[in-house]
């Protein structure tokens, strides 16, 4: 935090759910970012605690946190303390799975969230690195990098010759400034990700001109977290 | 217009050449950084408020139980209980809100982290208790009430920007100990000290908490932090008394920050948050770890 942008509302905030920002409001941020960018019905759910919050998690309320993010509960909604029972009366598959081995690459407060529904799958892994803050660090074996401060959209497409182009010129058209780009590939020719964050909220009929392009397979919006609450 | 500034020597002069004052250059820097407007950050403020006395009334009405047995309603015997040794009310209100706050968050309740969550109560816990003791006629919507909550935030940027506010990093000192100084600037704003004066009752605070172990048994938000904000708050109100005695801080507030930057690069993580040292690791606290494994 030593930067010298502290913000106003990054001390007298964020408005959460106690005990802990880390391991609970972060968790809750995780977790419904996580939701939000499943575009299905969920079947099941599994939450795995690596680390620091594999070890404190009862106390700390995290299994709520994490259960309330994949109700679709804002981290600071008060329904987050019941989201376990709210879970169970909708007869929702969660697991909840302390890891007390961590890969050395994950930090030390991670939860790693995979949803199953309607034949897809995901798997979102984002680190609680404290005060609230976080970061998604993988999505779909991806590595990202987003701290939701911006909208985001992850583009799965085949990596072909101008695509991205393609993509930031739809963004232009519609007057998004262009915050970061990235682009992941598993191997030339294959599946590619692209990341990218926009100033401005996304709405639908972009994502629809974008998942229109032959050689996108799917785009995942992100929202950013201050347009969830609890910033 | 330059919003940029690290010790609270730059951040005076950047109020200077705004030619706004020290509350509404805090404004705006925040209505710029995060693409609003004055009146809607003061909108904000005025709401977030709010959630602190809504914490407040929450943990003095409800008796607040936790999971780990460690947090048992302390706010509601420190509200009823008779036999106080100070019976100054602003000084019973300010220990017992303080409990009360951050009892609520012990037990998974709504919050504000200010500036985080462990340290939640003590400056709600001062502010609201001077505002109930000494003026129930002030508005919390005004002007004046919210310029102590932004005084306060001002101190929490000023150590984020040149130390930290995690206990991770920096102990308790980091937490606790800066939100007492946040505390005692905000108590001293309403008292009507100037922007110095606040940062001068900052220092005093600042001080006196540098080194402050964070050592939580099982890892949990609750032992020592519940009642630690209590003892948080009456460090600001100690900090406060001195200023308005024309008692000062030989150590400029800048400085004192710099000194506790250097304490917390020098602690031992077993100190900082890890839940490896301390209290953590006393007989009775490892009884409470073991207990709710």
């Amino acid at each position: 935090m030593a930067e010298n942008t502290a913000k106003l509302f990054d001390i007298l905030g964020p408005v959460m759910i106690g005990p802990s920002s880390s391991h609970t409001a972060g968790v809750a941020r995780i977790s419904y970012l996580a939701r939000k960018l499943f575009p299905y019905p969920f079947e099941k759910a599994k939450v795995s605690f690596y680390g620091s919050l594999a070890r404190t998690y009862r106390g700390h309320g995290s299994d709520k946190a994490a259960a309330a993010g994949l109700l679709g509960i804002p981290p600071d909604d008060e329904r987050l303390s019941n989201s376990l029972e709210l879970a169970k009366e909708q007869k929702l598959d969660i697991e909840i799975v302390p890891e007390y081995n961590s890969p050395e690459r994950y930090h030390p407060n991670t939860v790693v969230i995979e949803l199953w529904g309607m034949g897809h799958y995901t798997r979102v892994r984002g680190a609680s690195i404290g005060g609230g803050e976080i970061r998604i660090q993988s999505v779909n074996g991806y590595d990202v990098n987003l701290d939701g401060s911006l909208d985001a959209l992850l583009i799965q497409h085949k990596d072909e010759v101008g695509v991205i182009a393609i993509i930031s010129h739809i963004l232009a058209a519609n007057h998004f400034n262009i915050a970061s780009v990235s682009s992941h590939r598993k191997d030339k020719g294959e599946e590619a990700l692209l990341v990218i964050e926009v100033d401005g909220i996304v709405e639908p009929p972009v994502i629809m001109q974008i998942q229109e392009l032959p050689s996108v397979r799917e785009v995942v919006y992100i929202p950013s977290i201050s347009s969830i609450g609890g910033n | 217009m330059n919003w940029k500034f690290t010790t609270s020597h730059e951040l005076f002069d950047r109020v200077n050449e705004s030619g706004l004052s020290f509350v509404d250059f805090l404004v705006a820097r925040e209505a710029f950084y995060s693409s609003s407007k004055p009146e809607l950050v003061r909108a904000e403020i005025s709401r977030r408020i709010g959630i602190t006395r809504a914490s407040l009334d929450r943990g003095l009405s409800v008796p607040q139980r936790s999971f780990s047995g460690m947090t048992d309603a302390a706010a509601i015997k420190l509200k009823e209980g008779a036999r106080w040794p100070v019976e100054d009310e602003f000084f019973r209100l300010a220990l017992t809100y303080a409990v009360a706050v951050n009892e609520v968050n012990a037990c998974g309740g709504k919050i504000i982290a200010f500036p985080t969550a462990g340290s939640c109560g003590i400056v709600p816990g001062v502010l609201w208790a001077y505002r109930d003791a000494r003026e129930p006629e002030l508005s919390p919507d005004s002007p004046r009430f919210q310029d102590a909550f932004i005084v306060a935030s001002a101190v929490g940027i000023l150590i984020a920007q040149r130390a930290t506010l995690a206990g991770a990093e920096g102990g308790c000192q980091a937490e606790c100990g800066a939100a007492a100084a946040m505390a005692a600037a905000g108590l001293a704003s309403l008292l009507g000290e100037d922007p110095q004066g606040d940062l001068d009752a900052a220092a005093l605070s600042l001080k006196n908490t540098l080194g402050l172990a964070c050592d939580p048994v099982a890892g949990l938000v609750e032992v020592p932090c519940v009642k630690r904000n209590a003892f948080m708050a009456s460090n600001a109100l100690t900090a406060v008394s001195l200023i308005r005695a024309g008692v000062h801080s030989i150590i400029p507030f800048d400085e004192v920050v710099s000194a506790m930057k250097s304490i917390a690069d020098s602690m031992p993580a077993s100190i900082r948050e890890s839940a490896e040292g301390g209290l953590a690791k006393t007989r009775t606290g490892e009884m409470y770890r073991a207990k709710i494994r």
